[in-house]
């Protein structure tokens, strides 16, 4: 597939200098530095209370912090846009809001009391056909699975046409077909080369099949570069440290000559993830 | 002081007698001669909205508890308000004003200290709930002279509604629905994650103390018909019933109207037959949406 990115103006979408963060007298980032390669899919990995999200919530202006975080601009000099996908909506189940209001409310001016616009609608729809949800306009969003809630999520970030698409542990809690499905829709945005993401996971297999760029954090960036040099055994056990038989087990995979670091036991998961390998 | 408010001539002379003709078109022979009945009539007319836009947000997104600290502020509103009322000798002052600016005080309040503590929502808002409370006590037990006018706050009493009053009404629902065109959107999305919204760049703090300035004046007018005791009432019960009977946000919010609507004008309609006559017409008004809210879970398991 071509690649649609807007080209930022200055090569960075997002470039964090010296980020350090503390939050009630407890320091939860120091010195973050880093420059999540552009159009790439860049995972953030890193041990519990590593300050993953932390780092995600510095970058949407949510949580005070020092050092700067510059997101880059197009060539008409506007500033990227940025789009989120939460780790889960914290809503009662039972409200009555369909998938579509949900979208609409993000879309249109028009209260959604007064009915939902036809321009919203028809995105609305270009956006969940995306994330292979056509046709579900009409469900109700407290009755959605986890990892169809988390489809929807997708799409509503994706639909506010974000350059920067931040996500946020976005298979915890979701079966294992719905992880599947989700990996392989992020598998197809990296194709795309659109979006600069930067994907905060713990499941160290989505991050293998589809991530170019890692970033280890604990606190601070302990090492940073293309994946395939980044995730080495030696790397992961300095982050993990002592967890680190949970998540390590090399083996040789088919299709992938470098060492394959899968599963992601000790955090509540068990090793799947990706199927198969795709082609790179 | 009310007496003074820009444009209530106009709608005295103008607005109001207009809506009265029309109710008292809709009247029995019998009561074609109540005005005070007219005028309670319009007045629901002009609540149902209200409560429906923000009932459905207050049911949705859990806030009952919040809306129940801000009415039982009134208490210590109104007390300050006659403190005020028997110290300024220079010209008649409104308690009632005393207790809206002490309601979107307690309000705002509210939202600010959640922003700023990790404490729980329940606990700042049960904080401020016995705060407000204990301080109404302390100046009513402290000067008891006007104890005698608390019912009326306690209780409600939209059959003694005057003109200036249910101008306040309106300004308020004209005020409501230019606020819920423009901004239900967002406060849907920061209601169902903030961080989503901010990702919008939808400035959420903003219309995190709109909403609460809002909610309070709401509930400051509703006391008027529902008293401080039943006045969240008015929000939940038409909404909970509404979400029973709803598949989306546009539906919920059509029903809560009506719900609020045909409860508010059932209530002070039954409790005017000589049956109920000495029955408070705030009471009547939540027995009938509760009523409604019964039926609605029926026709939910249905």
């Amino acid at each position: 597939m071509t690649s649609t990115a807007r080209i930022p103006k200055d090569g960075y979408a997002l470039r964090l200098r010296n980020v350090s963060v503390t939050l009630g007298g407890v320091q939860i980032l120091s010195n973050v530095t880093a420059q999540p390669a552009v159009g790439a899919l860049n995972a953030i990995i890193g041990p519990n209370g590593a300050g993953k999200t932390t780092l995600l919530r510095a970058i949407l202006g949510l949580v005070p912090y020092t050092g700067t975080i510059q997101i880059g601009q197009t060539v008409e000099g506007e500033p990227l846009r940025l789009g989120y996908v939460p780790q889960r909506l914290d809503f009662d189940r039972g409200m009555p809001i369909s998938v579509l209001d949900f979208m609409c409310a993000g879309l249109q001016r028009r209260p959604v009391w007064l009915g939902h616009s036809r321009t919203a609608r028809s995105v609305a729809a270009k956006y969940l056909a995306q994330v292979g949800g056509s046709g579900w306009e009409h469900k109700s969003l407290g009755r959605l699975s986890g990892g169809e809630l988390q489809r929807v999520l997708l799409a509503m970030a994706l639909s506010h046409e974000p350059d920067i698409l931040l996500l946020d542990e976005p298979v915890s809690g979701v079966d294992v077909a719905g992880e599947e499905l989700f990996c392989d829709l992020l598998g197809s945005l990296q194709q795309e080369g659109r979006y600069t993401m930067l994907l905060v996971s713990h499941d160290l297999s989505i991050v293998t099949q589809h991530a170019q760029y890692v970033i280890c954090l604990n606190q601070t960036v302990q090492c940073q570069g293309d994946a395939v040099t980044t995730l080495t055994a030696e790397n992961l056990r300095a982050l993990y440290r002592q967890d680190v038989s949970l998540y390590e087990h090399t083996g040789t995979h088919e299709g992938h000559a470098h060492k394959h670091h899968h599963g992601t036991g000790g955090q509540g998961h068990t090793g799947h993830g990706c199927p198969g390998p795709h082609s790179h | 002081m009310i007496a003074q408010l820009p444009g209530l001539e106009w709608w005295s002379q103008m607005v109001q007698p207009l809506l009265e003709r029309g109710v008292r078109s809709l009247m029995p022979e019998a009561w074609q001669h109540y005005a005070f009945m007219h005028r309670a009539i319009i007045e629901c007319i002009l609540i149902a909205p209200m409560c429906a836009a923000m009932g459905v947000k207050v049911v949705n997104f859990r806030m009952a508890f919040f809306s129940d600290a801000i009415s039982h502020s009134a208490f210590a509103g109104v007390a300050f308000g006659f403190l005020l009322h028997d110290a300024i000798t220079r010209f008649s002052f409104d308690p009632r004003i005393a207790m809206v600016i002490f309601g979107v005080m307690v309000g705002l309040g509210i939202a600010m200290v959640r922003r700023r503590t990790d404490l729980s929502n329940d606990t700042v808002i049960g904080v401020f709930f016995s705060t407000v409370v204990a301080i109404g006590i302390a100046i009513i037990t402290a000067f008891p002279k006007h104890s005698a006018e608390f019912p009326k706050y306690l209780y409600g009493s939209i059959l003694t509604l005057d003109d200036a009053d249910l101008y306040v009404s309106a300004l308020l629902a004209v005020g409501m629905l230019v606020f819920m065109l423009l901004s239900f959107n967002p406060l849907m999305l920061i209601g169902l994650n903030s961080e989503l919204a901010h990702s919008r760049r939808i400035r959420v703090r903003l219309y995190d103390y709109l909403f609460a300035m809002l909610l309070a004046l709401v509930i400051m007018t509703l006391i008027r018909t529902a008293g401080i005791l039943l006045v969240t009432a008015m929000l939940v019960v038409p909404a909970a019933a509404a979400r029973n009977l709803a598949r989306s946000v546009s539906g919920m919010f059509w029903w809560a109207t009506l719900i609020a609507l045909i409860s508010s004008v059932a209530g002070t309609l039954v409790s005017f037959s000589d049956a109920l006559s000495y029955v408070g017409t705030g009471a009547v008004i939540v027995l009938a949406a509760a009523v409604i809210f019964a039926v609605s879970l029926l026709a939910k398991e249905g």
